[in-house]
């Protein structure tokens, strides 16, 4: 988070790109325009449509784990529940869709707005609860929505499920290629990403970051703690919620089994520890590793020998390396430059 | 009135046996302040053990407990030796997921070694009765219910009476304090951890013959005793014993009336409330519930 | 500028804060003894509206404050450190600062100035970009006064600042705080060392068992009877006396 350069007075009178360009040089912006361009063409480099999928679920599963990011990893929250919104979200937005012929693009906001209500009031509740404690109350929040997503059947159909009918077109976001969810979830992943930051640069995420660190240190500068903390759970649960959304229209198929059960809030947070709590891209790269790790284990070893994997990968990974991947390898980037500093 | 009699009855039978899956649970997080999502996994490995003895040698599951106790107190000293004790003072994320992913990876390694099938134990006993009255009682299930809930005060008595029970509660109350009067604090969590799931395998014998086994069966039961053990005030054994009893009353009683899915909606919400409002538990003193994040 | 009165706290079965009164004027050093178990960390987090008290009042410039909480209570002008350090451990030194600064109202670019300035006053800029958890204590220490100092404190709560450094470093504490204090800053300073809190104080407040033993010139506490008493029946040393380091009760 620290600006090695120093902010200078006159940084807020810069314009952003300008700005960008001072602080990341020239050759930075060039990276990133080549990076922008090869995500562009992405899905038509890929071999196959398996590869094209699994791409797909990466931004999706990135969306999902960097949503979670956003309270876990900067505001402390270490959420068991969070396949709830997600559920939540997929759940809001194929039923209007299906009763009421609203758009996706707009029962999307629905679900957000249902989840991030929902996230509020569970913040809300758990605002005093710390360690085990938070982690076992949002456990049970999940569960309780799993329950009623299985058994209000007049409203969600139960364990069979609602089945999207395959009507395409940008306004349903229901698309024949796969290629166009690439760009849905390039999208999702960017606002996601995006949000995450924007806040680390600002008021809300130095707040959100000296609250996990120190509650009644936070308090005692200033930082009011109960108001920020819900704010946190209610936008981790809207984006959540979109993400959602778009799974939904993804796999055109929701049951509470693949849209809330407990193992799904597993492996969100799995995805984002393994990439790095509390860091913007952490997440996207433990997507980038766990989903296509998931696909290839499953393929070669079935689903057992697979999720063995994920259990003993989580154990490593958070008994050597808690703060993830992420912070792992920039570390030893900046060795590997000092080293070549040294030699030359 | 009969009717009641036996949905109480029943109840009680059910709570007694979770009695000992929360016993162990409360007692790890009183004294390593570790929840240990992988407690219902060690129960699950109970009762595939109980059942392939009585599979493959006829064995019954109330003996099997004999072997199954010292295998999961052996794997116990395993899991503290190679997991448990680093977690101890690290942060939050790894307290908490480190246990959840040991239990992610028995849960598939069972999967993987006895497949999905779920397999049943069935005895010479099994399907009979009691009758007191209108009231029916399976034989089976009163007799787990007696040894679980025997082995869960048996339990409570060695902490509360034997010298090494006693340096146990005294690591809960204070870590620092205990290692000050020489109490090998390291020792002490080990053994507290694999006695703790050696109850959980010993609950898995004795449920063999009253529950089906498969390998995600320790998800259900542990969220259950989780329940239990918050109610019963996190880290108080008794407190478990007593909650365990109360929550197989609520769900039966609730069962029936409601539906068994609203019953659990029921308890999640009681759950989260006495979290919130009374940390401590329904019968905990306060203190207990004390959380020193690392 | 503050006033406590007839603040009580009961904890289940005791009864940490009795009835205990006093008022800390203007740009004064009052100073906070008493045994462990006194009952002065309590009465700090009374103050700045960490724990709420069972009875009593605390104001601020004659208004109530008994309403706000901690977050409010350093808007208006309270600032504190606690007897165990909290940083921010995963925070640079400065993020750590930046913080405090941003409740002010300024703008990120700002408050990283404001940072920049309080941690060039407290000698903590050289190591502005490296984390929080890694300082020394006296760093540390320092840093939570930088904390607080960006929040705009007007009046300052220090818990044990001088506790666990070593003799330089308890004078250039002492130092500082007498530095704010001509610039107007108002103290309340809860201390072990006799002989700092005796040199520095205007007034000191006497806590024993949770209630208010005496109240005086720091001259007046020394030769105190009861304070004598409490304090293992030892004569407390006296500033112009005793050049005795370790003044620890």
């Amino acid at each position: 988070m620290a600006d090695q350069t120093g902010a200078g007075p006159a940084v807020a009178e810069e314009t952003t790109a300008a700005a960008a360009a001072r602080r990341w040089g020239p050759m930075r912006v060039v990276a990133a325009l080549a990076i922008i361009a090869v995500l562009l063409v992405f899905p038509y480099l890929l071999p196959s449509g398996f590869w094209v999928d699994m791409a797909v679920q990466v931004l999706i599963w990135g969306a999902l784990a960097s949503a979670w990011n956003l309270s876990a990893g900067y505001a402390g929250g270490l959420s068991l529940g969070h396949a709830a919104f997600l559920g939540v979200g997929a759940y809001t937005s194929t039923l209007l869709f299906l009763e009421l012929d609203i758009s996706p693009w707009l029962g999307m906001f629905a679900g957000a707005g249902v989840a991030g209500l929902l996230g509020l009031v569970l913040g809300a509740i758990t605002l005093r609860l710390r360690g085990p404690f938070f982690v076992l109350a949002t456990l049970a929040f999940g569960f309780v929505v799993h329950i009623l997503a299985v058994n209000l059947r007049d409203l969600t159909r139960g364990a069979a499920g609602l089945v999207i009918p395959f009507d395409g077109g940008w306004e349903n976001m229901l698309f024949a290629s796969l290629e166009a969810y690439w760009y849905v979830g390039l999208g999702l992943v960017a606002v996601v990403v995006g949000i995450t930051l924007w806040l680390e640069r600002s008021r809300f995420g130095y707040y959100l970051t000296a609250i996990r660190e120190n509650e009644d240190a936070a308090r005692s500068v200033g930082v009011k703690v109960v108001r920020w903390k819900i704010v946190a759970a209610a936008l981790s649960a809207a984006l959540t919620a979109v993400a959602g959304t778009v799974y939904a229209q993804f796999v055109q198929y929701i049951d509470p089994d693949s849209t809330t059960e407990f193992e799904l809030s597993v492996q969100i947070a799995l995805i984002a520890i393994v990439g790095g709590m509390g860091t913007a891209f952490g997440p996207l790269l433990g997507a980038v590793v766990i989903i296509p790790l998931g696909e290839v284990l499953r393929a070669e070893l079935g689903g057992g020998p697979s999720l063995m994997v994920y259990g003993a990968l989580l154990v490593t990974i958070v008994l050597a390396a808690p703060r993830g991947a992420l912070p792992w390898l920039q570390q030893l980037v900046r060795a590997a430059r000092r080293r070549r500093e040294v030699s030359a | 009135m009969d009717l009641a009699l036996q949905i109480i009855a029943s109840g009680l039978l059910t709570g007694g046996i979770y009695a000992l899956l929360a016993v162990g649970l409360t007692l790890i997080f009183g004294v390593l302040r570790v929840v240990n999502f992988a407690h219902g996994e060690f129960m699950m490995l109970g009762m595939y053990g109980a059942f392939w003895m009585w599979a493959l040698w006829d064995i019954d599951p109330y003996l099997s407990v004999f072997a199954v106790v010292p295998a999961i107190f052996g794997l116990g000293l395993l899991t503290d030796r190679l997991i448990i004790k680093r977690t101890i003072g690290a942060p939050e994320v790894t307290v908490v997921f480190a246990t959840l992913g040991l239990s992610i990876l028995l849960q598939n390694a069972a999967l993987t070694v006895f497949s999905a099938d779920t397999r049943s134990v069935t005895t010479g006993y099994t399907g009979t009765a009691l009758s007191f009255g209108e009231v029916r009682v399976s034989i089976p299930m009163l007799i787990s219910f007696v040894v679980a809930i025997g082995l869960a005060l048996a339990l409570w008595a060695f902490l509360s009476r034997t010298r090494f029970g006693k340096a146990i509660q005294a690591t809960a109350q204070n870590r620092d304090a205990a290692a000050l009067m020489g109490i090998n604090v390291q020792r002490v969590y080990m053994m507290t951890y694999a006695i703790a799931v050696a109850g959980a395998g010993a609950m898995g014998a004795i449920a063999a013959p009253v529950f089906s086994v498969y390998p995600r069966v320790g998800l259900s039961f542990v969220i259950t005793a989780f329940v239990i053990v918050v109610l019963g005030g996190l880290g108080s054994v008794l407190g478990a014993v007593i909650a365990a009893l109360l929550v197989g009353l609520v769900q039966s009683v609730v069962g029936f009336l409601v539906g068994a899915a609203w019953a659990e909606i029921a308890y999640f919400v009681l759950f989260i409330a006495v979290l919130v409002l009374r940390p401590q538990g329904l019968f905990g003193r306060r203190g207990a519930e004390v959380y020193q994040g690392a | 500028m503050l006033t406590v009165s007839e603040v009580t706290v009961d904890f289940v079965g005791l009864r940490a804060v009795d009835q205990v009164s006093f008022s800390v004027g203007h740009e004064q050093i009052v100073g906070l003894i008493g045994p462990n178990g006194a009952g002065k960390t309590t009465l700090f987090n009374v103050v700045s509206g960490m724990i709420r008290p069972t009875g009593g009042a605390v104001a601020l410039e004659d208004e109530d404050i008994g309403h706000l909480g901690p977050a409010d209570r350093s808007r208006r002008g309270i600032g504190r450190t606690f007897q165990i350090v909290k940083p921010f451990g995963n925070l640079t030194v400065r993020d750590n600062v930046v913080v405090a600064a941003l409740t002010q109202g300024h703008s990120v670019p700002q408050a990283r100035r404001v940072a920049d300035e309080q941690l060039e006053r407290l000698g903590l800029a050289s190591g502005a970009d490296t984390l929080a958890r890694g300082l020394p204590l006296a760093s540390r220490k320092r840093l939570e006064l930088a904390r607080a100092l960006a929040t705009d404190a007007r009046l300052l709560l220090l818990d044990e600042m001088m506790g666990g450094l070593t003799p330089t470093e308890v004078n250039d504490a002492l130092a500082l705080v007498r530095e704010l204090n001509e610039e107007g800053m108002t103290f309340l300073i809860i201390e072990h060392n006799m002989k700092a809190i005796m040199q520095l104080a205007d007034r000191i407040v006497v806590l024993n068992q949770g209630a208010k033993l005496a109240e005086g010139s720091p001259q007046e506490i020394a030769h105190h009877p009861e304070v004598v008493a409490a304090y293992l029946g030892e004569p407390v040393e006296d500033a112009s006396d005793s050049e005795d380091a370790d003044g620890a009760a």
